[in-house]
């Protein structure tokens, strides 16, 4: 069996998988696997175009009779072939053969680029854009810092820590315990003492300093004032920005906070989340830091990286290593491809820090360490009234749906209240009213109906409080399941619910068979009597025998 | 300068991969045609049912064997060998042996079962196609087609930007989004076509070749007319796969919506019969639930399935012929698709005539049309189904003299089954199916043997849950435009997966209060939807196929 059994997943799962299975034996266990298994095409196209991107990694060309090949396919594996030998074999083949005037010159041009031509020998002469292109008008001439800093000392990772009304987003904290194993393996790797550092900034946010220690953080950087209650372009990313460069060569501020906690000038790498406003910021900061930015990533890792791109060696044909590169992987074409995206020095201008915003949910949320310690480093860095041209005249919170998972008790509603849609939902809601934490669900089949509502429930029949499959995944301590008769669609939303008390008229509905209480009655009757019981405190058995019958299954 | 000529663009685009688009594909890369394959389902024959029966004609141009070889091996159930029809009558029975009929101009019949056929028939596809500089793509679903100054010159996509081709062979199935986009089809009447539904039983090893009385290879058809379908028009069948069988039935979808019967039922009516105890055993285990339109080629085969460079295959152009008990549609279907891709390649390297006019007479020469539209049935049809000739033909059968000489047939009426001229004339009207085999079954049945049956089908909650559904949410395919009951209220019943006072189904009868008066409505989940279109033609509906992906996924089909 492989390491990884392709049977175990989607098709949509298995692409992100396989993408850390470089071995070439390893992939071909896989697609036995996947064969011997569920033999999904599509899987297997997925693990074949793997097997097929290392093979092509492997092949130096040996095969290759370019006869036998158009111009176009010849190009693509020239670039596979790094002897010199070889390529004036492939001429000598195309010669004796077609002799293909623009086959030879794509070898030739290969060669050259492998011994490096001689016009320009190696060193690549850097000229400023603004005197490469003196026509133009730059913009890049106001920016202070472009390509400034030089020999700069880069070092932690840094992340922003996303709040929503006083609280960390999840993204933020996926982020933190992302950085906490990322710079721990950095650390055992390359012998560092490099740190997570954590950026917060708004208005009374240092109250979570403690919590982004215990999701991973060794450090929080944080600026606070009631002016940036809310997030706004020009002063978020300046101060992010300030903060990045405190006590190091382009401090423009030293005595806005105190830096003695680190020797370096901006940070080795930076992480956003790819939220709205997280998107807005993570561009601007990275520009303002004058380096790149891997936008929406789904997968980080740090490895060393060998590149032979002229544009980051010293010159043609030559190689350079990179080390402890952050590789940041995004889905393409929604998710059928991912790329890995690098962000890598230029000879004569430096890419960092390397950034990238990270799509919410794909990390773990980390256990919190309350134990674990931390330092905390406030700044207080003039905020320019310029900063704040665009002002926040109003606002509104987007209704962002019912969260109908965690609460201790569902009350659901099925085609049960058919015959008085409105009652049935009123009583419903009554019951749930009754618990102390506890809201309404409903099933699709009340979604989809033509029932229509009175106003004032109205609301409780949008498919937002869906239950089900398509809907939401619930499981309560205690769910009452009224006038509904169980489809499997319904049943995967609620199955694992502890307590599941049925209110149904038909003693033959599926629900019966998954339920741990099934009362015999009409939920109009039954409901008013359990919210009663609720309320009171005690059950009357006989008042409930006599609109029904109660058994326990 | 215009837009469009920023698409990417291929020399032959074919939507659906089913036999139809598959033979096409196929005979295109063959001519080194660059050829997109585009499907909508999850994998091909995810969203392909089909009652299972694979002809291979004699006389047929082009079959699926010629072109893909090893398919028999790798993609057929069982070839038929015995072939019966059962005419039914209360408890009587009489059998029909139809092996004349049945071989007659046949190379093989086969089982089939579509999921497995139409995925391994993607495989080759696909290869051959990305020899050409194409291939097959699925989870794409094509949902038009790209006009340039009302010329089409290509398809527009849900997940892809429009692409050009200089054809469109259109093998996108009965409810064909681009045979519609292209004004040439259209879901108006119900007698238009057939409505079939089908169970996939399980069979444990050892007991199809036992309980058939057939050999490890062989296999049986067994058809079924009379009173078992409380007088709806139409039939069962049931054919042994290599360890399931398919049992369905097919009805009239007019017979249906007239009735407001219940097609679950009704295949519950089958499968429940004393007769079928014998095959199903004790112990039943239905492994799939399915449904499809099929369309009566002898009324809507179009006669010139082509527009511009847009060329009809298969159900797409209604290439399905249902006569008596002869159901073929799939060998048409390759049959017309290859024709198609062959008039592409003429046209090109003859540059005379369209491929529209050369498939068009490809079709007819190769004799393909004469089976979809045969003359006599187009002669004898304006007499033979009228209501007035049928009931008066049903009464005479009724009658004592009719009754005498159905009994005095005997052995002949085997031979009016058995000849394909004769059925060829049968009308489609209550006598043939329900009238003439039911006093068959009285007058010349045996009494059915063994006890009652022992198999309890699913009811249609559980066959619902039984399927497998990537569901669109919030972008429901279907809506419907008038929820009265009177204009919509027959998809109620007539949809296979809904029935009334059920309120899991696709379309619920409700009766609501809109200001103060009470009203009755139909209301709609598309949740439970298996796509076979029943509703576009007996409801007032907005209809298309999910988006790629989306949707039921058939793992039988």
């Amino acid at each position: 069996m492989p390491a990884l059994d392709p049977n175990d997943y989607d098709i949509s799962e298995l692409g992100p998988e396989i993408q850390s299975v470089e071995d070439l034996d390893e992939l071909e266990d896989i697609l036995e696997a996947e064969k011997a298994g569920k033999d999904r095409v599509g899987a297997k196209k997925l693990i074949e175009s793997r097997i097929e991107k290392f093979r092509e990694d492997e092949d130096d060309g040996e095969d290759l009779d370019p006869t036998e090949l158009s111009p176009a396919d010849l190009a693509n594996e020239l670039q596979a072939i790094d002897s010199v030998e070889r390529l004036e074999e492939i001429i000598e083949a195309e010669e004796a053969g077609e002799d293909r005037d623009s086959v030879k010159r794509l070898v030739n041009k290969r060669i050259d680029s492998i011994q490096g031509s001689d016009e320009t020998d190696g060193e690549i002469e850097r000229v400023p854009p603004e005197e490469k292109y003196p026509e133009l008008n730059h913009p890049t001439e106001d920016k202070q810092y472009v390509e400034d800093l030089e020999d700069g000392v880069y070092e932690d990772m840094w992340v922003y820590c996303e709040t929503d009304d006083g609280e960390l987003l999840d993204v933020s904290r996926e982020m933190l315990g992302k950085a906490r194993s990322l710079m721990d393996g950095y650390n055992e790797a390359y012998g560092g003492d490099e740190r997570v550092v954590g950026v917060l900034i708004g208005d009374g946010v240092s109250d979570l300093a403690d919590e982004v220690i215990a999701c991973g953080a060794d450090v929080v950087v944080s600026q606070e004032h009631e002016r940036l209650r809310r997030f706004r372009h020009k002063p978020y990313t300046e101060l992010f920005a300030a903060m990045a460069r405190a006590g190091g060569e382009l401090d423009e501020d030293p005595e806005a906070g105190d830096s003695s906690w680190r020797e370096y000038d901006e940070p080795r790498y930076t992480l956003f989340p790819a939220t709205n406003n997280g998107r807005d910021l993570s561009a601007l900061v990275q520009g303002e830091l004058d380096s790149g930015l891997a936008s929406d990533c789904s997968g980080l890792y740090i490895e060393d990286t060998v590149i032979s791109n002229p544009a980051k060696t010293h010159g043609e044909g030559q190689k350079r290593e990179f080390q402890a590169v952050l590789h940041m992987k995004r889905p393409d074409f929604s998710g059928f491809e991912y790329s890995t995206i690098l962000c890598l020095d230029n000879p004569a201008r430096e890419f960092h820090p390397q950034g990238a915003s990270v799509i919410p949910g794909s990390f773990e949320v980390p256990e919190p360490d309350d134990e674990r310690e931390g330092e905390v480093y406030e700044y207080d860095f003039d905020l320019e009234e310029d900063w704040f041209r665009v002002q926040i005249t109003d606002y509104d919170d987007l209704d962002s749906g019912v969260d109908l998972t965690g609460r201790d008790v569902i009350v659901a509603l099925g085609r049960g209240i058919g015959d008085d849609p409105t009652l049935g939902m009123e009583l419903g809601v009554d019951l749930a009213d009754a618990f102390e934490d506890a809201d309404l669900g409903i099933t699709r089949g009340i979604v989809t109906s033509s029932y229509d509502f009175d106003g004032h429930v109205e609301q409780y029949a949008s498919e937002e409080r869906q239950i089900g499959e398509t809907g939401q995944i619930v499981e309560p301590d205690l769910y009452v399941a009224a006038g509904i008769s169980g489809a499997i669609q319904h049943k995967v939303g609620m199955d694992d619910s502890d307590t599941i008390v049925t209110v149904n008229t038909d003693t033959d509905a599926d629900i019966r068979e998954f339920s741990d209480y099934f009362i015999e009655g009409d939920l109009f009757d039954v409901l008013p009597a359990l919210t009663e019981a609720v309320e009171s405190g005690e059950l009357d058995v006989e008042e409930l025998a006599a609109t029904g019958g109660a058994s326990d299954d | 300068m215009t837009e469009t000529d920023d698409y990417e663009h291929y020399e032959a685009v074919v939507v659906g991969a089913g036999p139809g688009g598959a033979a096409a594909a196929a005979v295109l890369a063959q001519q080194g045609v660059e050829t997109l394959v585009l499907e909508r389902g999850v994998d091909a024959g995810s969203k392909n049912v089909s009652g299972g029966l694979l002809f291979a004609e004699e006389s047929a141009p082009y079959t699926l064997d010629d072109l893909f070889p090893d398919f028999r091996e790798e993609a057929t159930e069982r070839p038929v060998t015995e072939s019966y029809m059962h005419n039914v009558a209360g408890d009587q029975v009489h059998t029909i042996d139809l092996e004349d009929v049945h071989e007659a101009g046949v190379e093989y019949c086969d089982s089939v079962l579509r999921r497995k056929m139409d995925s391994w028939l993607a495989d080759q596809v696909h290869e051959l196609a990305r020899e050409t500089g194409g291939g097959l793509l699925t989870e794409v679903r094509a949902n038009g087609l790209l006009r340039e100054n009302g010329e089409i010159v290509g398809v527009t996509c849900d997940e892809l930007d429009p692409i050009r081709a200089d054809v469109v062979i259109a093998a996108d199935g009965v409810n064909s989004e681009l045979a519609r986009d292209a004004g040439m089809m259209n879901w108006d009447e119900p007698d238009d076509y057939f409505q079939g539904v089908k169970a996939v039983v399980d069979m444990p090893e050892g007991a199809i070749e036992e309980r058939f009385d057939v050999d490890d290879g062989e296999g049986a058809s067994h058809l079924f007319a009379g009173d078992l379908f409380d007088g709806v028009r139409g039939g069962g069948f049931l054919y042994t796969n290599d360890d399931t069988l398919s049992i369905g039935t097919v009805f009239h979808l007019d017979s249906i919506a007239d009735e407001r019967a219940e097609p679950q039922q009704l295949l519950d009516g089958l499968l429940t019969h004393p007769l079928l105890a014998q095959w199903l055993g004790d112990d039943y285990e239905e492994l799939e639930y399915s449904a499809k339109l099929v369309p009566d080629s002898k009324k809507v085969a179009h006669p010139s399935p082509h527009q511009g460079r847009l060329l009809l295959v298969g159900d797409a152009a209604g290439q399905m012929q249902a006569q008596g008990p002869i159901i073929k549609g799939m060998n048409h279907a390759v049959s017309a698709g290859a024709l198609a891709a062959e008039a592409f390649v003429d046209s090109r390297t003859r540059g005379t005539s369209s491929a529209g006019d050369l498939y068009e007479q490809k079709l007819r020469s190769e004799g393909v049309m004469d089976d979809l539209r045969p003359a006599r049935y187009r002669a004898s049809r304006a007499v033979t189904e009228s209501d007035a000739v049928s009931g008066f033909t049903d009464a005479l059968v009724d009658s004592f003299v009719g009754r005498a000489g159905v009994s005095l047939l005997g052995g002949t009426v085997e031979s009016l089954f058995n000849s394909q001229f004769l059925l060829g004339m049968i009308p489609d009207t209550k006598t043939s199916y329900v009238t003439i085999p039911q006093v068959l079954g009285e007058e010349l049945g045996e009494p059915i043997e063994g006890g009652p049956s022992q198999v309890e089908p699913p009811d249609l909650a559980d066959r619902i849950g039984d399927l497998t559904y990537n569901t669109d949410v919030g972008n429901p395919h279907i809506e419907v435009l008038d929820e009265s009951y009177d204009a919509s209220g027959t998809a109620v019943t007539a949809c296979p997966v809904s029935a009334e006072d059920f309120g899991g189904g696709c379309y619920r009868s409700e009766t609501v209060e809109r200001d103060g008066t009470e009203e009755r409505v139909v209301s709609l989940d598309t949740q439970p939807c298996v796509e076979c279109g029943t509703c576009a033609v007996v409801a007032d509906t907005d209809w298309e196929h999910p988006r790629g992906g989306k949707g039921v996924e058939y793992e039988q089909g």
